[in-house]
Protein backbone atom coordinates (compact mmCIF):
# COMPACT_ATOMS: atom_id res chain seq x y z
CA UNK A 1 0.00 0.00 0.00
CA UNK A 2 2.57 2.84 0.84
CA UNK A 3 5.08 1.81 -2.16
CA UNK A 4 3.43 4.44 -4.00
CA UNK A 5 4.24 7.36 -1.24
CA UNK A 6 8.12 8.37 -1.47
CA UNK A 7 9.44 7.83 1.81
CA UNK A 8 10.64 11.58 3.84
CA UNK A 9 13.82 11.03 5.35
CA UNK A 10 13.97 11.88 9.08
CA UNK A 11 16.19 14.65 8.43
CA UNK A 12 13.98 16.01 5.84
CA UNK A 13 11.12 16.11 8.43
CA UNK A 14 13.51 17.62 11.16
CA UNK A 15 14.48 20.34 8.28
CA UNK A 16 10.73 21.59 7.61
CA UNK A 17 10.06 21.56 11.02
CA UNK A 18 13.26 23.78 11.74
CA UNK A 19 12.08 26.16 8.50
CA UNK A 20 8.40 26.36 10.72
CA UNK A 21 9.85 27.35 13.77
CA UNK A 22 12.31 29.92 12.03
CA UNK A 23 9.69 31.75 10.52
CA UNK A 24 8.21 31.57 13.87
CA UNK A 25 11.20 33.19 15.59
CA UNK A 26 11.44 35.81 13.28
CA UNK A 27 7.25 36.59 13.70
CA UNK A 28 7.66 37.14 17.29
CA UNK A 29 10.70 39.71 16.37
CA UNK A 30 8.89 41.99 13.36
CA UNK A 31 5.63 41.57 15.48
CA UNK A 32 7.42 43.35 17.98
CA UNK A 33 6.06 41.35 21.12
CA UNK A 34 8.14 41.32 24.50
CA UNK A 35 8.15 40.31 27.36
CA UNK A 36 9.57 37.55 30.00
CA UNK A 37 7.02 34.67 28.58
CA UNK A 38 7.53 34.97 25.04
CA UNK A 39 11.44 35.35 25.35
CA UNK A 40 11.48 32.37 27.18
CA UNK A 41 9.19 30.71 24.42
CA UNK A 42 11.71 31.96 21.59
CA UNK A 43 14.84 30.49 23.67
CA UNK A 44 12.72 27.01 24.67
CA UNK A 45 12.38 26.73 21.14
CA UNK A 46 15.50 27.54 20.03
CA UNK A 47 17.35 25.43 21.95
CA UNK A 48 14.97 22.62 20.78
CA UNK A 49 16.01 23.38 17.50
CA UNK A 50 19.94 22.95 18.61
CA UNK A 51 18.86 19.76 20.23
CA UNK A 52 17.53 18.65 16.87
CA UNK A 53 20.42 19.86 14.70
CA UNK A 54 22.69 17.79 17.42
CA UNK A 55 20.64 14.79 17.33
CA UNK A 56 19.39 14.35 13.79
CA UNK A 57 22.07 16.83 11.74
CA UNK A 58 25.18 15.74 13.42
CA UNK A 59 23.89 12.35 14.06
CA UNK A 60 24.28 12.20 17.73
CA UNK A 61 21.16 10.39 18.41
CA UNK A 62 22.86 7.41 17.22
CA UNK A 63 26.29 7.20 19.52
CA UNK A 64 27.39 7.11 22.95
CA UNK A 65 25.28 8.76 25.31
CA UNK A 66 28.10 10.86 26.54
CA UNK A 67 28.39 13.26 22.50
CA UNK A 68 25.16 13.84 22.91
CA UNK A 69 25.25 14.90 26.29
CA UNK A 70 28.04 17.69 25.95
CA UNK A 71 25.14 19.14 23.17
CA UNK A 72 22.77 18.87 25.95
CA UNK A 73 24.55 20.58 28.31
CA UNK A 74 25.77 23.23 26.34
CA UNK A 75 22.45 24.03 25.02
CA UNK A 76 21.30 24.08 28.67
CA UNK A 77 24.11 26.46 29.88
CA UNK A 78 24.13 29.34 27.92
CA UNK A 79 19.90 28.90 27.85
CA UNK A 80 19.38 29.06 31.74
CA UNK A 81 21.92 31.88 32.13
CA UNK A 82 20.11 33.49 29.27
CA UNK A 83 16.87 32.73 30.93
CA UNK A 84 18.54 34.30 34.52
CA UNK A 85 19.63 37.44 33.23
CA UNK A 86 16.13 37.81 31.38
CA UNK A 87 13.96 36.96 34.63
CA UNK A 88 16.44 39.58 36.84
CA UNK A 89 15.50 42.04 34.14
CA UNK A 90 11.63 41.57 34.38
CA UNK A 91 11.68 40.78 38.11
CA UNK B 1 25.55 12.08 10.24
CA UNK B 2 23.23 10.85 7.12
CA UNK B 3 19.62 9.48 8.03
CA UNK B 4 19.03 6.46 6.29
CA UNK B 5 16.36 4.26 8.23
CA UNK B 6 18.49 1.51 8.26
CA UNK B 7 20.94 3.49 10.44
CA UNK B 8 18.64 4.87 12.63
CA UNK B 9 19.14 2.85 15.64
CA UNK B 10 21.28 3.74 18.32
CA UNK B 11 24.97 2.10 18.81
CA UNK B 12 25.92 3.25 22.47
CA UNK B 13 29.45 2.52 21.83
CA UNK B 14 29.62 4.40 18.48
CA UNK B 15 31.90 7.62 18.26
CA UNK B 16 30.57 10.48 16.68
CA UNK B 17 30.90 11.14 12.75
CA UNK B 18 34.42 12.39 12.00
CA UNK B 19 37.54 12.81 13.50
CA UNK B 20 37.54 12.81 17.42
CA UNK B 21 40.22 15.89 17.25
CA UNK B 22 37.25 18.11 15.39
CA UNK B 23 34.58 17.56 18.51
CA UNK B 24 37.26 18.67 21.57
CA UNK B 25 37.69 21.50 19.11
CA UNK B 26 33.72 21.75 18.92
CA UNK B 27 33.79 21.70 22.47
CA UNK B 28 36.31 24.22 22.83
CA UNK B 29 34.30 26.25 20.47
CA UNK B 30 30.94 26.21 22.29
CA UNK B 31 32.03 27.18 25.39
CA UNK B 32 33.89 30.17 23.96
CA UNK B 33 30.43 31.16 22.59
CA UNK B 34 28.31 30.08 25.85
CA UNK B 35 30.55 32.83 27.74
CA UNK B 36 29.91 35.38 25.07
CA UNK B 37 25.86 34.49 24.83
CA UNK B 38 26.05 34.82 29.00
CA UNK B 39 28.13 37.97 28.50
CA UNK B 40 25.53 39.60 26.15
CA UNK B 41 22.58 38.55 28.08
CA UNK B 42 24.07 39.96 31.48
CA UNK B 43 25.32 42.96 30.07
CA UNK B 44 21.48 43.63 28.88
CA UNK B 45 19.78 43.09 31.83
CA UNK B 46 22.19 46.21 33.26
CA UNK B 47 21.34 48.29 30.24
CA UNK B 48 17.95 47.06 28.69
CA UNK B 49 16.39 50.34 27.65
CA UNK B 50 19.53 51.13 25.56
CA UNK B 51 19.18 47.59 24.52
CA UNK B 52 16.09 47.43 23.61
CA UNK B 53 16.13 50.95 21.76
CA UNK B 54 18.98 49.58 19.11
CA UNK B 55 17.91 46.07 18.96
CA UNK B 56 14.95 47.58 17.42
CA UNK B 57 17.38 48.87 14.36
CA UNK B 58 18.51 45.90 13.40
CA UNK B 59 17.28 44.63 10.46
CA UNK B 60 15.05 41.10 10.62
CA UNK B 61 14.31 40.02 7.54
CA UNK B 62 18.25 39.75 6.74
CA UNK B 63 18.66 37.56 10.05
CA UNK B 64 15.89 35.76 8.71
CA UNK B 65 17.86 34.45 5.44
CA UNK B 66 20.46 34.23 6.99
CA UNK B 67 19.12 31.78 9.61
CA UNK B 68 17.03 29.91 6.43
CA UNK B 69 20.33 29.85 4.39
CA UNK B 70 22.08 28.27 7.50
CA UNK B 71 19.73 25.40 8.00
CA UNK B 72 19.25 24.78 4.64
CA UNK B 73 22.84 24.43 4.13
CA UNK B 74 23.23 21.79 6.95
CA UNK B 75 20.73 20.16 5.75
CA UNK B 76 22.52 20.20 2.05
CA UNK B 77 25.32 18.52 4.20
CA UNK B 78 23.68 16.00 5.67
CA UNK B 79 22.51 14.68 2.34
CA UNK B 80 26.01 15.03 0.85
CA UNK B 81 27.25 12.29 3.30
CA UNK B 82 23.65 10.13 3.20
CA UNK B 83 25.03 10.14 -1.05
CA UNK B 84 28.42 9.45 -0.84
CA UNK B 85 27.59 6.86 1.89
CA UNK B 86 25.71 5.36 -0.64
CA UNK B 87 28.21 5.50 -3.21
CA UNK B 88 26.40 8.17 -5.49
CA UNK B 89 29.86 10.62 -5.90
CA UNK B 90 28.18 13.22 -7.89
CA UNK B 91 24.89 13.87 -6.34
CA UNK B 92 27.39 14.15 -3.12
CA UNK B 93 28.90 16.67 -5.09
CA UNK B 94 25.94 18.33 -5.81
CA UNK B 95 24.42 18.63 -2.52
CA UNK B 96 27.78 19.64 -1.21
CA UNK B 97 28.24 22.84 -3.74
CA UNK B 98 24.72 23.64 -2.88
CA UNK B 99 25.71 23.64 1.12
CA UNK B 100 28.21 26.30 -0.27
CA UNK B 101 26.09 28.28 -1.96
CA UNK B 102 24.07 28.84 1.32
CA UNK B 103 27.24 29.43 2.82
CA UNK B 104 28.31 32.34 0.30
CA UNK B 105 24.51 33.77 0.80
CA UNK B 106 25.27 33.99 4.53
CA UNK B 107 27.86 35.63 4.11
CA UNK B 108 26.90 38.46 1.45
CA UNK B 109 23.89 39.02 3.07
CA UNK B 110 26.00 39.45 6.48
CA UNK B 111 28.27 41.72 4.62
CA UNK B 112 25.18 44.57 3.15
CA UNK B 113 23.78 44.07 7.10
CA UNK B 114 27.46 45.56 8.29
CA UNK B 115 27.46 47.99 5.16
CA UNK B 116 24.11 49.60 6.04
CA UNK B 117 24.92 49.68 9.43
CA UNK B 118 28.80 51.37 8.17
CA UNK B 119 26.67 53.92 5.96
CA UNK B 120 24.68 54.93 8.98
CA UNK B 121 27.82 55.89 11.17
CA UNK B 122 27.16 53.18 13.37
CA UNK B 123 30.45 50.38 14.30
CA UNK B 124 32.10 48.57 17.04
CA UNK B 125 32.06 51.68 19.22
CA UNK B 126 28.59 53.25 18.97
CA UNK B 127 27.32 51.73 21.75
CA UNK B 128 27.22 48.62 24.20
CA UNK B 129 24.86 47.18 22.50
CA UNK B 130 26.69 47.04 19.06
CA UNK B 131 30.26 46.61 20.66
CA UNK B 132 28.24 43.00 21.32
CA UNK B 133 26.51 42.83 18.26
CA UNK B 134 29.58 43.55 16.07
CA UNK B 135 31.84 41.09 18.34
CA UNK B 136 29.07 38.78 18.30
CA UNK B 137 28.06 38.07 14.90
CA UNK B 138 31.65 38.80 13.38
CA UNK B 139 33.26 36.36 15.54
CA UNK B 140 30.17 33.95 13.97
CA UNK B 141 30.85 35.34 10.78
CA UNK B 142 34.07 33.86 10.78
CA UNK B 143 33.55 30.78 11.73
CA UNK B 144 30.65 30.37 8.54
CA UNK B 145 34.21 31.87 6.38
CA UNK B 146 36.29 28.77 7.86
CA UNK B 147 33.54 26.25 7.65
CA UNK B 148 33.57 27.03 4.19
CA UNK B 149 36.80 27.10 3.92
CA UNK B 150 36.22 22.93 5.28
CA UNK B 151 33.94 22.16 2.70
CA UNK B 152 35.34 23.49 -0.45
CA UNK B 153 38.38 21.39 0.66
CA UNK B 154 36.14 18.33 1.02
CA UNK B 155 34.03 18.90 -2.45
CA UNK B 156 37.57 19.12 -4.30
CA UNK B 157 38.64 16.12 -2.23
CA UNK B 158 34.97 14.41 -3.44
CA UNK B 159 35.68 15.76 -7.06
CA UNK B 160 38.56 13.99 -7.18
CA UNK B 161 37.18 10.26 -6.14
CA UNK B 162 38.86 10.55 -2.70
CA UNK B 163 35.65 10.11 -0.58
CA UNK B 164 34.18 6.58 -0.88
CA UNK B 165 30.93 4.72 0.59
CA UNK B 166 33.73 2.99 3.12
CA UNK B 167 36.40 6.01 3.60
CA UNK B 168 34.36 9.57 4.04
CA UNK B 169 35.54 10.34 7.43
CA UNK B 170 37.02 13.88 5.72
CA UNK B 171 33.32 14.92 5.05
CA UNK B 172 32.12 13.97 8.25
CA UNK B 173 34.10 16.14 9.90
CA UNK B 174 33.92 19.03 8.21
CA UNK B 175 29.95 18.37 8.45
CA UNK B 176 30.16 18.05 12.32
CA UNK B 177 32.01 21.45 12.34
CA UNK B 178 29.23 23.02 9.89
CA UNK B 179 26.63 21.63 11.80
CA UNK B 180 27.96 23.45 14.92
CA UNK B 181 28.35 26.46 13.07
CA UNK B 182 24.39 26.22 12.38
CA UNK B 183 23.75 25.11 16.08
CA UNK B 184 25.74 28.29 17.17
CA UNK B 185 23.66 31.05 15.16
CA UNK B 186 20.33 29.45 15.78
CA UNK B 187 20.55 30.46 19.73
CA UNK B 188 22.66 33.86 18.30
CA UNK B 189 19.78 34.85 15.74
CA UNK B 190 16.64 35.18 18.77
CA UNK B 191 19.06 36.66 21.59
CA UNK B 192 20.41 39.21 19.54
CA UNK B 193 17.92 39.97 16.97
CA UNK B 194 14.20 38.73 18.81
CA UNK B 195 14.25 38.79 22.79
CA UNK B 196 13.48 41.73 24.45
Amino acid sequence: MSEGFPMIRPCTRVYLLLMVLTFFTWLVGVSGMSGFGISMLVLGLSLLKGQLIGDYYMGLKRVTSFWRWVIVIWLLLPGSLIGLAFYLTYS
Amino acid sequence: MSETDSQALQDPHARPPGDLAIWIFICAELLVFAVFFASYAFTRAAHVELFNEWQLTLNRDYALINTLALITSSYFVVRAIAAVREGRQQPALRWLLGALAMGALFLIVKSMEYAEHYSHGINLRSNLFFMFYFSLTFFHFMHVLMGMVILGVNAAILRRGGYTAENHRGMETGGSYWHMVDMVWLILFPLVYVMR
